[in-house]
C-alpha cells in the first residue's frame, strides 16, 4: 500500500487526488488539507437541493459533488483529511457498510487517543467524543476500490456550515445551535490544535500497524492525468447538478441519531411545512406552519402524541400526514 | 418455493447473479428480464436511503446505478447484456422498499441481447443457491 502524505492542497486537488488513486486502481492512503474551504455533497445530492448556491458563490466557496456517501459538508483548512483506498477483494474488506466503518475507523480512534481525546467510534460512521461527533465520515465503491473519507474536525466553522446549506432562517438557525450543542472539535476537547505535521504522522502509523508497512506514493503523469479527466468530468454542471433520487422529505443530519426533518406540503390554499427534530433517533419536537390550518390545541396534540417516537424513516411522516388529515387539515397530492 | 437461511428468504423461482458479492435477482417476464436486489444485500446494506439507475445499453457485470446506505455508495452491476427498458420508478423513489420487501421490489426490467447465454455467475435451484449463500453468510460472519 502507498502512503501519499500531501500536505495542503486547493479544494478541487482534495477530491480528484482520491477518486483518481482508486479509478487507477492503486491501493493507498492519503492525508492532506485543504487551503482553501468548500462545501461537498454526497454521490446522491443535488447542490441545488441542499446548498445556498448564492452564497456559496458569493463568498467563494467552491462546490463539489464526490462519488461517496454522505451528505453535505463545510471543509476547510482547519481540517485534516484521510482517505483510504483499498480493493474490493482485499481480504480485510469487509461486506456490509457498517462493518467497513466499524473496522477501518479504528486507526482513527487511535490517532484521537494518542491526542488525548477519547474518541469512540458511533454506528454507522461517527467518531464522537462524550456523544458529540468529531469526525465525519463517507465511503464508497469507485471503480475496484472501496473508499473511506473522513477528517480529523480540527476546529469547526459552525456559522459558516449553516450559513451555506439551503435552509429557512428559522432552520438554518436550528440546525447551527444543534450543530454547536452536538459537534465538538480537538481544539474544544484539548484547548489547542496541534501541528496538521503531527496528526499526519499519527494517521500513517496507526494506518500502517493495522494494514502493514506502506511505500511512500508520488503523484506521477499517469494519476495527474487521470485527476485532469476527473476535474473536467466533475466541473461540469451535468455531473455537480445530476438529479439524484429525490427524498421523500429532507433530512439533515447532525450527527449520528440527531436530525433535522423537514416536509412542504401543497395545501388548498398555500405551502404549508413540517419541521421535526429527532434526537437519539425518537422524535423530540414538530413544527407546523399556520397553512394546513390546524388550531394550535390541535398541533399540540399531534406533537404529543409523536413525541417520543422511535425515528423510523419515511413511516414518521406518513403518521403526521394522517394524523394532519384526521385533525382536519388540508394536504393536496 | 423458497429456500431460507437464517432467517434470509430465497425464492427458488428466479436466479442470482453472485459476482464478488453482487446479489442480484433475475426474473423472466415476457421478453424481459426483472432484477433487483436478493434478501442477504439488503439485509446487509441496511437502511437504503438513495437508488440512482440509468436507462442504457449496457454488457454484463457493468455498472447500471448506485444506491447508499450508512452514508456508504454502493454500485449496481448488471447480470446480463442487454438494454434497460424500464427503471421502477417506485422503488426509486423510494429504496427502502428494497429493504421491506425485496423480491416485489424489482430495480429495472432488461432486454436481453439476443446471443446473451448466461453468465457464469449466474445460478439457480435449491443446491447451487443454498451452497453459495451459506458461504456468503459464513464469509459475512467472518467479516463481523
Amino acid at each position: 500500500m502507498k502512503l501519499f502524505n500531501l500536505g495542503e492542497l486547493n479544494w478541487r486537488q482534495t477530491q480528484l487526488i482520491y477518486h483518481a488513486l482508486a479509478y487507477k486502481n492503486i491501493e493507498s492512503l492519503v492525508l492532506h488539507s485543504s487551503s482553501d474551504r468548500y462545501m461537498c455533497v454526497g454521490l446522491h445530492q443535488n447542490p441545488r437541493d441542499e446548498l445556498d448556491i448564492e452564497y456559496c458563490n458569493e463568498n467563494n466557496i467552491g462546490i463539489f459533488r464526490r462519488e461517496i456517501g454522505g451528505g453535505a459538508v463545510l471543509l476547510d483548512n482547519n481540517q485534516v483529511f484521510y482517505h483510504l483506498i483499498i480493493h474490493r477483494n482485499h481480504p480485510k474488506v469487509p461486506y456490509a457498510p457498517e462493518s467497513f466503518f466499524r473496522r477501518f475507523l479504528q486507526p482513527v480512534i487511535q490517532v484521537y487517543y494518542e491526542l488525548g481525546i477519547s474518541a469512540e467510534y458511533r454506528p454507522l460512521c461517527d467518531l464522537v467524543v462524550r456523544e458529540k461527533k468529531i469526525s465525519g465520515n463517507g465511503g464508497g465503491e469507485i471503480g475496484e476500490c472501496k473508499v473511506l473519507g473522513g477528517s480529523i474536525l480540527l476546529d469547526f466553522d459552525y456559522e459558516r456550515m449553516a450559513r451555506a446549506m439551503y435552509l429557512t432562517d428559522g432552520l438554518k438557525q436550528r440546525f447551527l445551535e444543534l450543530m454547536q450543542n452536538n459537534l465538538t472539535t480537538v481544539q474544544k476537547e484539548l484547548g489547542v490544535i496541534p501541528l496538521k505535521e503531527e496528526i499526519y504522522s499519527i494517521l500513517a502509523t496507526k494506518f500502517a500497524d493495522f494494514l502493514g508497512p506502506m511505500t511512500d506514493g508520488r503523484i506521477d503523469v499517469e494519476i495527474t492525468k487521470k485527476m485532469m479527466e476527473l476535474d473536467k468530468q466533475y466541473s461540469s454542471d451535468t455531473w455537480l447538478y445530476q438529479r439524484g433520487t429525490k427524498q421523500i422529505w429532507r433530512e439533515i443530519k447532525v450527527r449520528e441519531g440527531v436530525l433535522l426533518l423537514h416536509k412542504v406540503f401543497n395545501t388548498q390554499k398555500d405551502s404549508g411545512w413540517v419541521t421535526c427534530e429527532i434526537e437519539e433517533n425518537r422524535v423530540k419536537k414538530v413544527t407546523f406552519s399556520n397553512a394546513f390550518p390546524l388550531s394550535h390545541t390541535d398541533q399540540q396534540e399531534i406533537e404529543n402524541r409523536l413525541v417520543g417516537m422511535e425515528y423510523d424513516g419515511d413511516k414518521l411522516l406518513y403518521r403526521i400526514i394522517e394524523m394532519i388529515k384526521a385533525n382536519g387539515g388540508v394536504i393536496v397530492a | 418455493m423458497l429456500l431460507e437461511v437464517k432467517g434470509m428468504k430465497f425464492p427458488l423461482d428466479r436466479k442470482y447473479y453472485t459476482k464478488e458479492g453482487a446479489h442480484i435477482w433475475l426474473k423472466p417476464e415476457g421478453d424481459l428480464i426483472k432484477i433487483g436486489m436478493d434478501a442477504f444485500a439488503a439485509e446487509m446494506a441496511g437502511s437504503l436511503n438513495f437508488l440512482n439507475v440509468s436507462k442504457s445499453r449496457v454488457k454484463s457485470g457493468e455498472v447500471i446505478g448506485s444506491f447508499e446506505s450508512a452514508k456508504f455508495v454502493s454500485r449496481f452491476y448488471s447480470p446480463i447484456s442487454g438494454e434497460i427498458i424500464s427503471i421502477n420508478d417506485q422503488v426509486l423513489n423510494n429504496p427502502r422498499k428494497i429493504n421491506d420487501d425485496p423480491y416485489n421490489s424489482w430495480i429495472v426490467a432488461m432486454k436481453p441481447d439476443n446471443n446473451e447465454d448466461g453468465s457464469e455467475y449466474i445460478i439457480e435451484g435449491k443446491d447451487e443457491i443454498f451452497n453459495w449463500i451459506s458461504e456468503e453468510i459464513k464469509r459475512m460472519e467472518v467479516d463481523i
